[in-house]
């Protein structure tokens, strides 16, 4: 009774410790941003440079229907962007640890393949699949692969050969061997270039929707610039901060879960 | 290098001019075999006769896009080390200091072309602007991790024979860091190369990504891709310099 109390105790100080750090940077942002409202002004800056923030809380209240509407459109195609393109790096990494000849001959046209800019291959990925989602999720998904495939690499690496070999002396076949040996152990790795990955995709969707369109924070962004609308550009870059910080801190709760022996924190 | 492998790099990079060939013939062959129109996917050969055709112009655009790459690059290098060093030397600073890095690097680091160029102008500094800022943070964090790496008890002896902050920063505390700060740079090369053209293709006078969005408009494939593969070109060679670098003179990792 004592006892369960005490880890129950124990527990939720754990739990609070995790927030310490959280609250404590909330309150550094907390305090920049009145510094940054202060020194604007204080010091007379034109809204053209730096916007009060408390000017771009105000943009966003006046309408926020069309920044939520671009967010979600936004977050569709990185999700689904993100989601083809990690399944796909993993499975590419499978393949290329399985076939080293395969490995040989590809994988460095893999690596050579994300040095194309992507806003250029974007431009050919549009006109390959019309102005539509699936066409930024494209692009997010081609930005967001590689990441995986070489950590996915990196941790097959790791696995012990005599683990393998134990295992096939089992009887366990191929397909066992993968998902009881080699995938747990490079999860950790996997998750790592998960992250990365997340973030990678926002970037390859909101590039995608320059390329015209009629929603999306890549949008919003285009049409600020135009217009000049400083305070404009500014809500879209909280907006996708939001979305990028949403993304990475959904994939590291996932992470805490799969990886709940977890060897990255 | 011992000659085994000598012999297993020889091999590993056969493999790849090996694949790089046969994903050429692949393309070559379905283009012509399928009579793809150009504006979906031109041929190889035609690529290769377009980069020949307007060698001068990709040549001057490659440069553009070369310098302003490289400039941002250094300048970002300098800033990323510079702030890691003094947030490490005066601790008081770090978690305000990190908490407004994170905050600025959770931005997808494209979200600020527009305002950049605003600020700069369509010119070449609005790009090299670019360029600093998306390559100090990678720096910057790789930095602070090289610098976390270090033991306390080595700062502690050395300090114990008279040694003081400065030499402790560049006796030991760099050296430790120098292996992970170079995997920062080289991390680093091919972002450069993408944001330089990336902010080019928003709004300005020449460079790589001005020669792609003049092409897109013309609807000259052709050109799209030549530009694309003269920028990966610029790219990987960026990476090989910093890489061979990095093999050549940290020899103590």
């Amino acid at each position: 009774m004592s006892l369960s109390g005490l880890s129950r105790a124990s527990l939720s100080a754990a739990k609070a410790g995790r927030f310490v750090p959280i609250l404590k940077s909330l309150i550094w942002i907390a305090a920049f941003l009145l510094l940054v409202e202060l020194i604007v002004v204080a010091l007379g800056i034109r809204p053209y440079y730096l916007p009060r923030p408390s000017a771009i809380a105000a943009a966003f209240l006046a309408t926020p229907q069309a920044y939520l509407l671009s967010m979600w459109r936004t977050l569709l195609e990185t999700v689904i962007g993100f989601v083809a393109g990690s399944l796909f790096g993993v499975a590419m990494g499978v393949l290329f640890h399985r076939w080293t000849l395969l490995r040989e001959l590809f994988f460095p046209l893999f690596v050579v393949s994300q040095t194309i800019p992507v806003i250029a291959f974007g431009a050919v990925v549009v006109l390959w699949f019309g102005n539509t989602l699936l066409a930024k999720a494209v692009i997010a998904f081609y930005i967001s692969f590689l990441p995986v495939t070489v950590n996915a690499l990196l941790g097959f690496a790791t696995v012990d050969p005599r683990q393998v070999a134990l295992m096939r002396s089992f009887g366990a076949k191929e397909g066992q061997i993968l998902r009881r040996l080699y995938l747990p152990a490079a999860l950790p790795q996997i998750f790592v270039a998960l992250k990365l990955a997340s973030s990678l995709s926002l970037i390859g969707a909101i590039v995608g929707e320059w390329f015209g369109d009629t929603t999306g924070l890549g949008v919003l962004l285009l049409q600020a610039m135009y217009n000049e609308n400083v305070v404009g550009i500014w809500v879209t870059i909280v907006a996708s901060a939001c979305l990028g910080i949403g993304l990475y801190g959904a994939v590291s709760k996932a992470e805490r879960r799969i990886v709940f022996w977890g060897a990255e924190q | 290098m011992s000659p085994v492998t000598a012999s297993s790099n020889a091999r590993r990079i056969s493999r790849g001019f090996a694949g790089a060939f046969l994903l050429a013939a692949i393309w070559e062959l379905s283009v012509r075999g399928f009579n793809l129109p150009a504006y979906v996917l031109p041929s190889v050969s035609s690529i290769i006769t377009g980069m020949f055709a307007d060698a001068g112009k990709l040549a001057d655009a490659a440069r553009f896009t070369a310098a302003e790459a490289l400039t941002g690059y250094l300048l970002g290098c300098v800033i990323g080390i510079a702030v890691a060093v003094g947030v490490s030397m005066v601790p008081r600073t770090r978690s305000a200091v990190m908490s407004v890095a994170t905050a600025i690097n959770s931005v997808p680091v494209v979200a600020y072309s527009p305002l950049v160029l605003l600020w700069f102008g369509i010119g070449m500094t609005s790009k090299i602007v670019m360029v600093a800022v998306a390559v100090s943070f990678t720096v910057f964090l790789s930095t602070i991790a090289g610098l976390d790496r270090i033991d306390r008890k080595s700062i502690d002896l050395v300090r114990s024979f008279g040694a003081g902050r400065m030499a402790v920063l560049w006796r030991l505390r760099l050296p430790t860091a120098l292996p992970l700060i170079i995997a920062g740079m080289r991390v680093s090369t091919v972002r450069s190369v993408i944001v330089a053209i990336v902010t080019e293709m928003l709004g300005a006078y020449g460079g790589l990504g001005w020669v792609i969005y003049q092409a897109v408009l013309q609807i000259d494939f052709v050109q799209v891709w030549a530009a694309i593969i003269v920028a990966s070109a610029i790219s990987l060679c960026f990476f090989g310099v910093i890489s061979f670098i990095e093999q050549r003179y940290i020899f103590w990792r």
